[in-house]
């Protein structure tokens, strides 16, 4: 069997955990610093495996060491944001937060495909990319798939259609600026283009932007985390099984798209390697704009990265 | 509980029941004029609830009262193509055995949804809908979900990509009336004219058409059954639970794609009314044009088996 590690066993994490063993895909292990929590969690867990039919170990740790083995890593762990809080607002916390678990990823885990999903994503990404020293292919973000089950959401309900036959895909920093490609989303392969108006699909994409706004204001105290849990354990899931599947997530960029050095949202191959490539769609002329537009305001959150890099190095 | 009833305990109809057990969708019964097949398939099906956790009720019958009640009726009755008999051989003597379930269907199960399966697909359609006089809406045909799945499986192995992120739109008749829109079939979104040559996806397509024939050949004796019944399970769900799924289905069209009177292959949403809204793509004119000649060679089978009963 094939083994998971998730650090954090918060909402995410956990429900992570969750979808993986309902679906028994690999052995999950959950760490998370407070003491025995994971432990409890992973415990709990493990009691409805009887009823769930789980065939997969779920466990709980405290201690690091336990990563080792891990066929996936998926990071978790830092603070959410709260009302009024942008994602950038918490950097600084969960830079700090990765620096007690970064060296012990690439010490004990050093073949594992790292997701991480600790907010901001796309500069969190960055960093551990940086401070495992993984091959670029190895460490990815998760937000594309995330955007793309919301919208599917969204534009099913829209069409009063069933929201299995929806894909869609957004493109850019997990952010404001993010970027919705109507004409790569599609209706049981019917762009959307033919069945919204182009009022409507700018309003489903204005809707997924404030998604994860709308529940964390709905909940105050936490942020959204089922469809963030299966949304990465979608990804997870393809990983482990060696599936090859096309979504986007934030990567790393040597000269796609006319970018470079900077973790991104992009459209990607997701294979048991990690990303196998990114892929090169026809973006129009105001899509590429707006990528480059996104890029611009990522840049300003990695400098902050940047300079915690130089700090770590000196 | 919903109830699905299956005429024909063949292998597609039997096959299609295990389904619709596995995904709990509904109650099963198995109707066949073979005297003790279909109770024995359903006993067998009722053995397995333990192991696999059936929650529905499966039944089998050759007594067409027991149908009563059913949400869903799938027609799967009639002989299946041997090797070297085209489509249109069949016509005869499937629109005797259609036409004959079809009148049972209206007696005993007059709420019904119908699926029809046996082939000549589109002409049975009509055959269903003229004996049975339901609404448009409640006849539908399945073909369409069968290309398409055929055509998704090719498609995910020359990519190299997994299965659930191909999506395809087949519109027209079954099989060499197939009308396959590539612009309208993607991978994860993005259309397969981006990722792959048009000779592939010609051969692709060609493979598609002949999707039913290469497993007949492979076979032998019989045809395909695992596919068309996964098709069948899809249609079928989405109606019972009114899940409104945009799939592909012969529907009857009066006025769309600026045809009438005709069972042909279309995007259709399904939910618990049956075919729900017929959606009109923006086609090319090459495109409209195989639509239109898929429906014309409906039509004149239709023609064909209408001359016939008038003979008798």
């Amino acid at each position: 069997m094939k083994k998971v590690t998730v650090i954090g066993a918060g909402n995410v994490g956990t429900n992570c955990a969750l979808f993986i063993a309902e679906k028994n895909v690999a052995d999950v292990t959950l760490i998370d610093v407070k003491p025995s929590y994971a432990a409890g969690k992973a415990l709990d867990l493990m009691e409805s495996g009887p009823i769930r039919d789980y065939d997969v170990v779920v466990k709980g740790s405290d201690d690091l060491y336990d990563l080792v083995y891990s066929d996936v890593v998926v990071v978790a762990a830092g603070k959410v944001r709260e009302p009024g809080m942008s994602r950038e607002d918490v950097l600084d916390d969960n830079l700090d937060a990765a620096d007690t678990f970064v060296r012990e990823i690439a010490k004990f885990a050093p073949d594992a495909v790292v997701i991480v999903v600790t907010e901001p994503v796309d500069a969190m990404t960055y960093y551990i990319l940086k401070r495992t020293g993984f091959p670029e292919n190895r460490v990815l973000g998760m937000a594309g798939a995330l955007d793309a089950t919301r919208a599917g959401e969204i534009i099913a309900e829209k069409l009063n259609m069933a929201a299995t036959d929806v894909e869609a895909m957004f493109i850019g920093g997990h952010h404001d600026e993010m970027i919705f490609l109507p004409q790569y989303s599609r209706v049981t392969g019917i762009p959307v283009t033919e069945l919204l108006s182009p009022d409507e699909i700018r309003e489903v994409a204005q809707k997924v932007k404030n998604a994860g706004h709308e529940i964390l204001e709905m909940m105050k105290r936490a942020t959204a985390f089922y469809a963030p849990a299966a949304a990465t354990a979608r990804m997870v899931e393809t990983i482990i099984r060696e599936r090859r599947r096309i979504l986007t997530a934030p990567v790393y960029v040597s000269g796609e798209y006319g970018l470079a050095d900077l973790c991104i949202g992009l459209p990607i191959l997701l294979d048991k390697t990690g990303v196998r490539k990114v892929l090169e769609l026809n973006l129009t002329g105001e899509q590429k704009e707006a990528l480059v537009k996104s890029a611009e305001v990522l840049r300003k959150t990695q400098e902050k990265v940047t300079s915690r890099l130089q700090e770590v190095a000196s | 509980m919903k109830k699905v009833s299956i005429i024909g305990a063949g292998h597609v109809g039997a096959t299609a029941g295990l389904y619709l057990l596995e995904k709990r969708i509904a109650d099963v019964v198995l109707v066949d004029i073979v005297e003790g097949m279909p109770q024995g398939k359903a006993t067998d099906l009722s053995h397995a609830a333990p192991l696999r956790k059936y929650l529905n009720k499966i039944a089998g019958t050759n007594d067409y009262k027991d149908i009563a009640g059913s949400d869903v009726v799938v027609i799967t009755a009639g002989l299946p193509r041997k090797p070297g008999m085209s489509r249109s051989d069949l016509l005869g003597i499937n629109a005797k055995i259609v036409g004959g379930v079809a009148e049972q269907v209206k007696t005993y199960a007059p709420d019904a949804v119908v699926i029809v399966v046996t082939n000549p697909l589109d002409v049975m359609c009509h055959v269903v809908k003229e004996a049975t006089g339901f609404p448009k809406n409640r006849v539908m045909g399945m073909a369409g979900v069968l290309d398409s799945t055929r055509f998704r499986l090719f498609i995910a192995r020359e990519l190299g990509v997994h299965l659930s992120d191909v999506v395809a739109l087949v519109l027209g008749g079954h099989g060499d009336d197939m009308v396959p829109l590539p612009r309208y079939t993607s991978v994860s979104g993005i259309p397969i004219t981006e990722l792959l040559s048009p000779e592939t996806i010609e051969r692709l397509v060609a493979r598609t058409r002949k999707g039913g024939g290469e497993i007949v050949g492979l076979l032998k004796e019989g045809s395909a059954f695992y596919a068309p019944a996964s098709s069948i399970t899809e249609m079928a769900e989405a109606i019972v639970l009114n899940i409104r799924r945009l799939l592909p289905a012969s529907a009857y069209l009066e006025g769309e794609y600026g045809l009438n009177d005709v069972y042909v292959g279309v995007p259709a949403i399904l939910g618990e009314n049956g075919v729900e809204k017929v959606l009109e793509l923006d086609l090319t004119d090459a495109e409209r044009k195989a639509l239109h000649a898929s429906a014309g060679s409906v039509a004149a089978n239709v023609a064909q088996w209408k001359e016939m009963k008038g003979k008798e």
